[in-house]
């Protein structure tokens, strides 16, 4: 099952109406289940809900074997975590589903890293999805233990000592001698 | 909010509270971590207006709290909060949303200047003149 997903918020029908379309011509190697959430478009060609209950989304995820969406961070970082092949279409302000171009940073960066597909428009989708079936995302590491450490550094700081003391009066004579 | 629970175990000994704008996962919080979480009115620069109720909402929960700490991922109340904390004695941690892959969020870009720690989650855009500093990311 490949399944799509548009967020629940703003309509997105390029997105959904391009999928329909892919699906209404044979594009496509399984069939699709979809999450359309605020669409006004409504597809033909495969079975689709408005929005799904968190634990019926969690499992479609998992059963999916590849998914298209938007190129949001939640929906990225989601199928990344499920190491499920993810295919983006941005987002765009001139259609009023979004109000700036930053999906369109998203979904380039990732797919410049290996870890997306992306479509810029309803004209790539079908190209792309075809691209999807083999497609291996490059698996993300994320390493934050360092950033943890910094903030939980400078939280400790705070607690055991709220303003750094000046230096002594024997530290700032040693330092104005340093040549 | 997912990337600011990745920093728990920086603020999970902590006596904290949490500032949100959505109810559900105030309430998940409260449970979860048997503490206090504010729900704010959710709003962007778009609406002004709404930015004015949040300011109002945000003055009260700082004044009311007096927090020493703010630590936040980014976003208007985070951006509010950071400052109100600051004129209230508080000093700030801030870490860039990994969303904002290009440059940094508005918001990351007015709380810099009185960020004590201010973290960006790409490399590129780091900048060690300006006190950018990246050191990984969350997700």
């Amino acid at each position: 099952m490949i399944f799509l997903t548009v967020g629940t918020q703003f309509p997105f029908d390029r997105l959904v109406r391009a999928v329909d379309e892919a699906a209404g011509r044979g594009l496509l190697w399984e069939e699709v289940f979809a999450q359309i959430g605020a669409a006004d478009y409504k597809p033909v060609n495969f079975k689709w809900v408005g929005e799904l209950p968190k634990s019926e989304y969690a499992e479609m995820v998992s059963r999916a074997s590849a998914i298209v969406g938007h190129a949001g961070m939640g929906t990225i970082v989601m199928a990344l975590e499920a190491g499920k092949p993810l295919l983006v279409m941005p987002r765009l302000p001139e259609f009023g589903e979004i109000v700036n171009y930053h999906q369109v940073a998203t979904g380039r960066k990732f797919a410049a890293l290996g870890h997306v597909l992306m479509a810029k428009d309803e004209a790539e989708i079908a190209a792309r999805l075809g691209e999807l079936e083999e497609f291996k995302p490059k698996e993300r590491v994320a390493r934050g233990e360092k950033v943890v450490e910094r903030v939980a550094g400078f939280l400790e700081a705070l607690r055991t000592q709220r303003t750094p003391s000046p230096p002594t009066e024997a530290q700032r004579y040693r330092e104005n001698r340093r040549p | 909010m997912s990337q600011l629970l990745k920093l728990e175990p920086a603020w999970g000994t902590c006596d904290c509270f949490f500032v949100t704008t959505n109810e559900v996962v105030a309430g998940e919080l409260r449970k979860k971590y048997a503490t206090k979480a504010y729900v704010v009115i959710e709003a962007n620069r778009q609406s002004p207006l709404k930015i004015a109720k949040m300011l109002w909402q945000c003055m009260k929960i700082v004044l009311r709290e007096r927090p020493s700490a703010v630590v936040s991922t980014g976003a208007a109340p985070g951006c509010l909060v950071s400052y109100l904390g600051r004129l209230a004695g508080a000093r700030v941690a801030w870490v860039d949303s990994i969303a904002n892959v290009e440059r940094l969020s508005l918001s990351g870009r007015l709380v810099r200047p009185i960020a004590d720690v201010f973290l960006t989650q790409w490399e590129d855009l780091a900048d060690a003149a300006r006190g950018i500093e990246y050191l990984g990311e969350l997700t």
